[in-house]
């Protein structure tokens, strides 16, 4: 009955407003709750931010944009639920989600209810394998990823490879990948191949064992708090080998975690961050985040997600329609380079974001994340 | 050789801080036959708690390290025993007297209403403990780097379960614990206050678990609001492997876990090493029903 | 759903008969939503009454339940994607696998104590999540799960929308209240019951306490295995962390708090556990401490449950000589 009521003042709230028709509807599907809560809390922060700004200059086609939200929980289940619930509440897309298995276990989901889902953190290949016409992600994929690594672990000169995952789909694909690419060079040699348990605090028994094998670098394919206690206790070790991480460690609160001192130094692979992008955008929409939520976005995803708004946002515009087959045309076939704030966007026949994104950064004596040439 | 020993001081290092979680548990259970559940939560509490205060209340720069991390782990052992009593006043003596697994649905309950409530209020965020309050020196050993934090949380562990084992076995309230372990109505009727001696129970498991959070949050540096979940879990674990309700079991259960751990991944698997280590369990669990020091119940006839 | 009928009318009969009705009638006026909800409620409703049988008939401690619950869901992703078998056949296949794995733990931890067999549950279910987790066998897929598993057909009839998966988990659902309802009143429920309260006595009473607490964790288990399949088939992909701890913590909550013992509460305790946190979704970040603190109040309140199981009472004049003993 609540509900009910709830609705009928929004109704009554938009037919009195300036807003003569219904407000344009673009749905969010993130973990607000649950391990991967801060990220999925910080990708509605984006997202609010942005369709702010965007009604501010008029909305989207004379209409108000509203972001619809839903917690997936970081769980499939959970995500199906979500799923569900934003198909019946008429959106044209979804931005979302942040975990690949999440993600697939919405896909069909949004597929049947012909709703455009636009990824932000789901890195695993298949998720664009399987011939789905309104899935597409922002961010780039592991194979993509994987390649950039090992490029730079063969460019750097290292011979002896440690690869370290995570046993999550998206750390072991990527070291699944690069395990591929490296093993082909007969140069270099994977001396240490294994997986650490998330969540943990104590990571000594790991870096104790693979000191024994010497590896001239390590490749941790995990995520940033496992990342900045593996480099705090290895420097405890006096241990000097070198880390990359891929790009899920691409976070400020790694050198947080890790201390200056044991993150510097410390390689990682990741989309062009904001501060690095000549783009106007981004610089402005770093200024806006940092202004209304008082830090600037943390996550790389977060702002990932920013850009599948805004891409989506875009081809309503262009193809001036909410119909979801135009709407996907027009992301497969029109947009050609598009000013995001991660670097240009286009999308191939499959959804995948086209085009070299990775950059490898390393940290410094300051904790700043310095763009390598 | 080496790695051997290496892995042996990860292992205690590890342990020690199950154990004197576990010691938490152990104790309720001892008294109440109650496994608390959101002990790992109060774990978690005392992490953050120890932040707020360390970082708002600067003791470090004013007393000095030492005195200044002292201070602080005795507030956040008064803040936690604290909260643990709230916790028993509320969600567990209501139902001292119905089905027992009532009372662990509460506890799971509870576990779930703290987890969130320290989501709310810091931030999904992980927090981050400021560094450098306590030395990063390592100590050579015979040719192992032992880092000296490692060496004082083993120290600080180690003489609190002495101490509460010493309140336990020699001073008149420890006494009373023990009976009222034993045979709560015998306790009752020998003049022993049993609401008096839970009260006590629900202080001192959680001052132990917070003081835990404390040390978890000093050395490692990175917490967040799920942390208690796997901590709770393992030194729960560590409890039974020692024989639930036994003190001295669930500092050797703590111990001999964190040891089991490090070896597991040293020599057989890492991503393997919980399975491992359960395995271990069922095994001793097989062969000695009660754990390692538990003591065999006679069946009721 | 199924009913009992005995040809007079049962007040208590009637109420359920009523329910049932609602409730076949509810997808007409819900939206996908609300009925995937049920869907939901209802997957973990069947599991609940699996483990109801194990924690609320025979009183034991089992906080592992989703390690059978997971081997049903890959014997049936894994035989379904490898040799294209419909899923819906290898309902007992995956009954047969989750009960031969009950059978195999079960046998040497079952004479342990209350709460050493609790810890030693969430050790195997621990243990069967991490070999999940590291591709065990090369079969199961590691972290990324089994995907592409085949929608389930009915007599030729593919189920696809939540509106047809409706029915097919009630209707299995319905099944299940049905034959663990006789259960409950057969021979081998009183068994165990008599277990429950008192072990010692029922051993001297001649049952044979290991071979029943065994026969309980096979039954409870091939059913979650089973459940394990239509869930699989509901999905379409499977991964490891749909079966964690918490899965088991959830199921065994259900049958706590909805009534130990009792299949109106256990089922009630599935709408509970499962429906609140959708309608707290309302309060977005704090759905899951309100859901929390609920829990506690709702424990406090009905410490029995909130709809607990009545002690068993025979009509004397319906007594046949020698039925009322075990």
């Amino acid at each position: 009955m609540k509900k009910l009521l709830l609705v009928a003042l929004a109704l009554a709230l938009i037919c009195g407003s300036a807003y003569a028709a219904e407000p344009v509807k673009i749905g969010l599907m993130g973990p607000m709750t649950g391990s991967w809560a801060s990220e999925g809390q910080e990708m509605k922060q984006v997202l609010d931010l942005l369709a702010a700004e965007l009604n501010a200059k008029g909305g989207l086609l004379g209409q108000e944009v509203v972001v619809v939200s839903e917690d997936d929980g970081g769980d499939p289940r959970t995500a199906a639920l979500a799923a569900q619930r934003l198909a019946t509440q008429g959106i044209v897309g979804v931005i979302g989600t942040y975990g690949s298995s999440v993600t697939e276990a919405t896909q069909n989901i949004y597929d049947e209810a012909k709703i455009i889902q636009i990824a932000n953190g789901s890195t695993a290949i298949r998720l664009s394998e399987k011939g789905l016409q309104y899935f597409f992600r922002t961010c780039p994929r592991d194979d993509e990823q994987a390649k950039v690594g090992a490029q730079a672990i063969e460019k750097m000169g290292f011979k002896k490879v440690a690869i370290v995952h995570d046993n999550t789909t998206y750390a072991k694909g990527l070291a699944d990948e690069a395990k591929g690419i490296l093993d082909a060079n007969k140069d270099i040699e994977i001396v240490f191949f294994e997986a650490i348990v998330p969540g943990e605090r104590d990571y000594t028994a790991i870096l104790t064992k693979m000191k024994g094998f010497e590896p001239d670098v390590v490749f941790f394919t995990g995520y940033y708090p496992e990342a900045g206690l593996i480099l705090r206790q290895k420097q405890e070790m006096n241990w000097d080998v070198p880390f990359i991480g891929g790009d899920a460690t691409n976070n400020p609160d790694l050198v947080k975690i890790a201390g200056q001192d044991a993150a510097a130094g410390f390689y990682f692979l990741s989309a062009p961050l904001p501060k690095d992008l000549p783009s106007e955008d981004a610089k402005q929409f770093l200024e806006a985040f940092s202004k209304k939520y008082g830090n600037p976005p943390s996550s790389i995803y977060a702002v990932l997600a920013g850009d599948g708004f805004r891409v989506l946002v875009h081809a309503i515009a262009e193809s001036k329609s909410t119909d979801p087959d135009k709407v996907a045309n027009f992301l497969h076939n029109d947009i050609k380079d598009f000013p995001g704030l991660t670097g240009k966007i286009s999308f191939d026949d499959k959804g995948d974001r086209v085009g070299e994104v990775y950059r490898v950064y390393q940290v410094d004596d300051q904790g700043q994340f310095i763009l390598m040439p | 050789m080496e790695q051997f020993f290496q892995q042996l001081t990860n292992g205690l290092a590890v342990g020690a801080i199950y154990a004197l979680i576990a010691l938490g548990y152990t104790m309720v259970y001892g008294v109440l036959k109650l496994i608390n559940f959101a002990h790992g939560d109060l774990f978690t509490i005392g992490a953050y708690l120890g932040l707020t205060l360390l970082t708002s209340l600067a003791l470090t720069e004013h007393i000095g390290p030492v005195w200044g991390v002292s201070v602080l782990a005795v507030m956040v052992m008064g803040l936690v025993a604290l909260i643990g009593a709230l916790l028993d006043r509320l969600a567990y003596r209501p139902l001292r007297e119905s089905p027992r697994l009532s009372a662990v649905v509460s506890a799971l309950g509870a576990s779930i209403f703290f987890q969130n409530t320290v989501m709310l209020i810091y931030g999904a965020r992980f927090q981050v403990y400021p560094q450098n309050i306590l030395p990063k020196t390592a100590i050579n050993i015979f040719g192992l780097y032992v880092p000296l934090i490692r060496i004082l949380i083993l120290l600080a562990s180690i003489v609190m379960m002495g101490a509460l084992y010493f309140f336990i076995q020699k001073t008149k309230v420890g006494t009373a614990i023990r009976a009222a372990a034993i045979d709560q109505g015998a306790a009752r009727l020998m003049g022993i206050d049993v609401n008096r001696v839970i009260l006590m129970v629900f202080l001192l498991g959680p001052a132990m678990g917070g003081v835990a959070g404390l040390m978890v949050g000093l050395y490692y540096g990175q917490i967040n609001f799920t942390m208690g979940w796997v901590y709770g879990l393992k030194a729960f674990t560590a409890a039974i492997l020692g024989g639930i309700g036994n003190i001295p079991g669930a500092m050797v259960g703590g111990i001999l876990l964190g040891v089991i751990e490090a070896m597991g991944a040293a020599y057989l698997s890492i991503a393997w090493k919980d399975a491992i280590a359960f395995c271990v369990l069922i095994l001793i669990l097989i062969f000695r029903p009660t754990g390692l020091l538990g003591e065999r119940v006679a069946e009721k006839v | 759903m199924q009913k009992k009928y005995n040809g007079k009318i049962n007040p208590r009969n009637a109420v359920y008969t009523a329910v049932a009705v609602v409730l076949a009638m509810l997808p007409a006026f819900l939206n996908p939503y609300w009925v995937d909800v049920l869907n939901s409620i209802g997957i973990y409703a069947i599991l609940a009454l699996s483990l109801n049988i194990i924690v609320g008939h025979a009183g034991l401690f089992n906080l592992g339940h989703a390690a059978f619950y997971a081997i049903g869901a890959y014997t049936a992703a894994i035989i379904n994607t490898r040799f294209g078998v419909p899923v819906l056949w290898l309902l007992p296949l995956c009954a047969l696998t989750a009960g031969l794995f009950a059978l195999i733990v079960a046998r040497p931890i079952i004479h342990l104590r209350g709460d050493y067999l609790c810890i030693v549950t969430i050790g195997v279910g621990e243990i069967v999540r991490i070999a999940l987790i590291n591709n065990v066998f090369g079969m199961t897929g590691g972290a990324n799960g089994i995907f592409g598993i085949d929608r389930p057909s009915v007599f030729g009839y593919t189920v696809r929308s939540p509106y047809q998966f409706f029915y097919l988990i009630w209707a299995f659902a319905g099944l299940t209240i049905f034959l663990f309802h006789l259960l409950e009143y057969s021979r081998f429920g009183r068994a165990l019951n008599y277990l429950r309260e008192d072990e010692v006595a029922a051993e001297g009473s001649g049952i044979n306490t290991a071979h029943y607490k065994l026969a309980c964790f096979v039954v409870g288990a091939a059913w979650a295995g089973m459940v394990g399949n239509i869930y699989a088939a509901k999905m379409t992909i499977i991964s490891p962390e749909s079966y964690s701890f918490w899965e088991s913590v959830l199921m065994f909550t259900i049958v706590i708090l909805g009534g130990s013992g009792s299949i109106p509460g256990v089922l009630l305790g599935a709408f509970l556990i499962i429906g609140l946190p959708e309608i707290f979704r309302e309060f977005a970040n704090a759905r899951m401490l309100i859901f929390g603190a609920a829990m506690v109040v709702m424990m406090i309140f009905r410490t029995q449950g909130i709809l607990p199981s009545r002690p068993r009472s025979y009509k004397l004049s319906k007594l046949r000589a020698g039925e009322g003993s075990p």
